[in-house]
């Protein structure tokens, strides 16, 4: 029905994972990330952003150990995200929390002004 | 058909799913009624996929279930290094009967919710919480189902912590009340603490079995038992810590039941259970009743097989605590739902009790019963606390039989099978008679009947001497010298008899002693000398407490399961207001009395046996000699076939419908009647008796439900604040006192060259460096109002510009790399 090319590439780029998956995967999730932090107004949804924007870069760190550098360097730093991402996130929430206090909402639009 | 039953069960899991993603996206366009029918279409056909599939279980004969288990489909997900990660159905007796039995259950539970969330799913924010409950109900049912057909532990885990959060999500459905998410945060953290000790658990599975299976779990556990490598290799390097292998494995189960100490709210974890009850009532009813709570128990039976005597002695000691303690707590609740949830928790206790002290099948048995039955207890107080317009106390209530006759017989009917109703000496009872004797019995043998004799008898004949000590006194060079004198009792005389216990072994494969003992397997049991080899060897006898504590509680049981039902629904009216409001609903009724009728019929015939097969299947498709798997009925060796597994047959003499009769044969008469006479003329009799002198000090205490609560709260909590507290000093002295210690520095010296430089002496101009620093701020100033313009303060013009200048340095970037 379709070309023997059209097969082949099927096989080989689409059903067999390689390194291609997880970049398209990351820079979708990095993407999702970016225009959740642009579009939302709620502080934790642009918390949520910011970590898909950090599990992208995590699994760009994965992949490329995985597929071009070998070792576990990246593994590694991609532990370190994780380690990160986790303090970012008790951090922001409680910045959020005191902006909360302050402002009585999380609207981060409403905190444009640097002062009470 | 080859994998029929596989296939079936895993469509039994994923229809639930289904039902969840339906209600998940769609649910809130159904309104009211009909989102409920939803979810209670796909647990029905579930119910009706389970149904099939034990039917045609029960049609199998054993050997031909032997071979579906062990020929079980089994997908291949990945791979961890050479560790392989299988999805598959652990397809086996118990599998079936716990998938029957948590469809059923959830059907009855999930009709009964339709009548009864009708009234208690009030508007937020103007959304109404109807189809959200039902779709978290069908989120539970799916990760039950799959927590139960799990072949390997890490979907195990994966589950367990799914119904851990549908837990979570339920016990906080009126989260707009403070006492509800409390209850809902305090739930999940205490299981956290449990998750924490399973991971480890877990952890050390893969480390040092590595596998992820169940079975080969097993399997390789025993081989490394046998020949002393692996985890019971004699020195294993901790972190720098020398172990030796046994304690290592001891470890190891501890932390797996770590896991059931927090879903099964075993002591001293057992405090989020009742606070759970803040949850609706059939939430309390399905998943900290009958189904998630016992998952912990489930998750004992499955691992049993990789628990060590320590281990067993481990889990035997908390389910003592744990029974003795909450249903002395239970005689003191007045709410009808809290005297309920310690009732759980006893039962719970009972049957980790029973699977610590090697009572598999009894403790099982008893799982299946008591979730007929607490399920059914649960319900009917639904429709008490709907019918009473909310009222949950039991002082408020009575009289109410006349008002809600099919609530209190089908209640009642509930106490007598918690209680253990039944007739002695006959084998005529409700569920809880024959399981709870029996988890008792095992318990008599286990501390009466173990060290009966060390002397080998006349008919052992020497030849089977030597492999039985070979295999034995192997591992136990790798005995930690800190093991009790009890246990060197044990390995140093590895063949011991019980008089009136029969141990036996099944062959085994492992080549040390196999064909040996095999061949005198039948040996020992025609001649009846019972000879305990392995692990089973080193098994400890009980201390008498742990027999006696059970005993007396199970006079405590029917106590206050009377109490609760006679307050409830006999004697006069004590609140005019709830008893003019109490009425019946079908919808509510007609799920209690299939569950009755299920509590009385499909018990001891129907459970008992299949449970009783999945006990040896389980062992004979595992080859491990770790297990001592007590048995009331299996009379011979040959029952468990060439399973190789450490079958006790214990003796017909000493069952508890018979032997122990005097001790536990008539508790549930001596219970109900105690407090009959107590209660029987209202709350006056058992006032007055609180107020006795040493009984009010008792009273006092278990009202405060023995300090638990304050005790977790001043130190773990208080400990937390305090913690916070110093953190926060540290930083307001230390951190913020350096920082204002510069900055007052560079004040002092800001001020004295200020003086030195600038001297304004008597002239309208300023000093010269005024006006260079003027200059400088006016010039700031300019730039400063230009370059504010594009700092709005918005995050999202930062982001905006920053990815947008990114994407064009990326773009510039390519076009030039293009362009070489």
């Amino acid at each position: 029905m379709f070309p023997d090319e059209f097969y082949d590439f099927l096989l080989d780029g689409v059903l067999t994972i390689g390194l291609t998956h997880y970049l398209i995967l990351s820079v979708l999730l990095f993407s999702l990330g970016i225009l959740c932090m642009v579009t939302k107004r709620n502080a934790i949804g642009i918390l949520i952003g910011v970590e898909l924007v950090l599990n992208a870069a995590s699994i760009n760190f994965v992949a490329f150990s995985k597929y071009q550098t070998g070792g576990l360097d990246g593994h590694i730093v991609a532990l370190f995200i994780i380690l990160l991402a986790a303090a970012e996130a008790a951090i922001a929430i409680a910045i959020f929390m005191n902006f909360y206090n302050t402002l009585r909402t999380i609207d981060v639009d409403r905190g444009d002004e640097l002062r009470l | 058909m080859d994998h029929q039953y596989e296939s079936l069960l895993a469509i039994g899991v994923l229809i639930p799913l289904i039902g969840f993603v339906i209600l998940a996206l769609f649910g809130h366009r159904f309104g009211k009624p009909y989102a409920s029918y939803v979810a209670f279409a796909a647990i029905v056909i579930s119910c009706i996929l389970a149904t099939w599939v034990l039917v045609g279980w029960h049609g199998t004969g054993d050997a031909a279930r032997d071979e579906l288990t062990k020929n079980a489909y089994r997908y291949h997900w990945g791979s961890m290094g050479d560790i392989s990660i299988d999805v598959g159905v652990k397809l086996d007796s118990l599998t079936v009967i716990m998938f029957f039995m948590v469809t059923f259950v959830s059907s009855c539970i999930f009709f009964f919710s339709i009548g009864y969330m009708e009234g208690h799913s009030d508007e937020i924010d103007g959304q109404s919480k109807y189809h959200r409950f039902f779709c978290y109900f069908s989120l539970f049912a799916f990760s039950m189902l799959g927590l139960v057909v799990s072949s390997s532990l890490l979907f195990l885990f994966i589950f367990w912590e799914l119904v851990g959060l549908c837990s979570y999500l339920l016990i906080g459905f009126y989260f707009d009340k403070k006492f509800a998410s409390d209850a809902a945060i305090k739930a999940f953290v205490t299981n956290r603490v449990g998750d924490f000790g399973f991971i480890i658990g877990l952890a050390m599975v893969v480390l040092y079995l590595g596998t992820f299976d169940l079975d080969e779990a097993a399997r390789n556990f025993s081989t490394d038992f046998y020949a002393g490598t692996g985890i019971f290799a004699s020195s294993i390097n901790l972190f720098g810590w020398q172990v030796s292998g046994m304690t290592l494995a001891t470890l190891m189960g501890i932390g797996l039941f770590c896991g059931a100490m927090g879903k099964s709210a075993q002591f001293p974890l057992h405090v989020w259970l009742p606070d759970a009850m803040a949850g609706p009532t059939p939430v309390s009813a399905l998943i900290h009743a009958a189904t998630m709570v016992a998952a912990g128990v489930y998750l004992v039976a499955r691992v049993f097989r990789l628990l060590t005597p320590d281990a067993q002695f481990f889990v035997a000691v908390i389910g003592c605590i744990t029974l003795t303690i909450t249903a002395l707590i239970a005689i003191v609740q007045t709410d009808i739902k809290k005297v309920l949830a310690y009732s759980t928790l006893s039962q719970l206790g009972y049957m980790i009790f029973g699977l610590g002290v090697g009572a598999w099948v009894a403790a099982l048995f008893h799982l299946m019963t008591h979730a007929f039955f607490k399920a059914m207890l649960f319900l009917c107080s639904g429709q008490v606390i709907e019918g009473c317009h909310h009222e949950q106390h039991i002082t408020k209530m009575g009289g109410l039989r006349k008002k809600m006759p099919f609530t209190c017989w089908t209640f009642f009917v509930g106490v007598l099978a918690i209680a253990g109703f039944g007739i002695p000496w006959t084998h005529a009872g409700l569920g809880g008679f024959f399981s709870k004797d029996e988890i008792l019995a095992v318990a008599y043998e286990r501390t009466y009947n173990w060290h009966d004799t060390d002397a080998p008898s006349e008919s052992h004949s020497a030849t089977s001497e030597p492999p039985s000590v070979k295999a034995v006194s192997a591992p136990h060079q790798t005995h930690p010298p800190s093991e009790t004198p009890e246990q060197h009792a044990g390995s140093i005389q590895p063949v011991r008899h019980a008089g009136s216990t029969a141990f036996t072994e099944g062959g085994s494969d492992d080549g040390i002693h196999g064909g040996t003992d095999d061949a005198h397997g039948g040996d020992h049991h025609a001649t009846g000398t019972p000879k305990k080899t392995g692990i089973a060897a080193t098994l400890p006898a009980l201390p008498k407490w742990m027999f006696y504590l059970p005993i007396i509680i199970a006079y405590v049981t029917p106590f206050y399961m009377m109490r609760c039902w006679w307050l409830t629904f006999c004697g006069k009216p004590r609140d005019k207001h709830v008893y003019d409001h109490a009425h019946e609903n079908w919808k509510m009724f007609v799920p209690l009395v299939v569950l009755a009728v299920g509590t009385v019929f499909c018990s001891y015939y129907v459970f008992r046996p299949l449970i009783h097969h999945a006990a040896s299947g389980e062992m004979g498709a595992t080859h491990t000699p770790a297990i001592v798997a007590f048995d009331g009925t299996a009379k011979t060796i040959a029952d468990a076939g060439d399973k190789m597994m450490m079958t006790l047959t214990h003796d017909e003499g000493k069952d508890p419908h018979h032997a122990l009769i005097g001790l536990v044969g008539f508790a549930w008469i001596i219970g109900i009647g105690i407090a009959w006479l107590i209660y029987r003329n209202g709350l006056a009799v058992g006032k007055r008796i609180t107020q006795i002198w040493p009984i009010s000090w008792c009273h006092r205490a278990l009202v405060q439900k023995l300090y638990f609560d304050h005790v977790y709260d001043n130190v773990l909590v208080g400990g937390t604040i305090v913690l916070g507290a110093v953190a926060y000093l540290f930083d307001k002295i230390v951190v913020d006192g350096l920082v204002n210690l510069t900055a007052a520095f560079g004040r002092v010296i800001g001020i004295f060259t200020g003086r030195q430089l600038d001297m304004p002496v008597e002239r309208y101009d300023i000093g010269l460096v005024d006006a260079i620093a003027n200059g400088i701020a006016r010039v700031a100033m300019g730039i400063g109002t230009v370059a504010r313009r594009p700092q709005s303060g918005r995050i999202r013009t930062y982001v905006l510009i920053a990815t947008g200048s990114v994407a064009v340095v990326l773009a510039a970037a390519l076009i030039a790399g293009a362009a070489d």
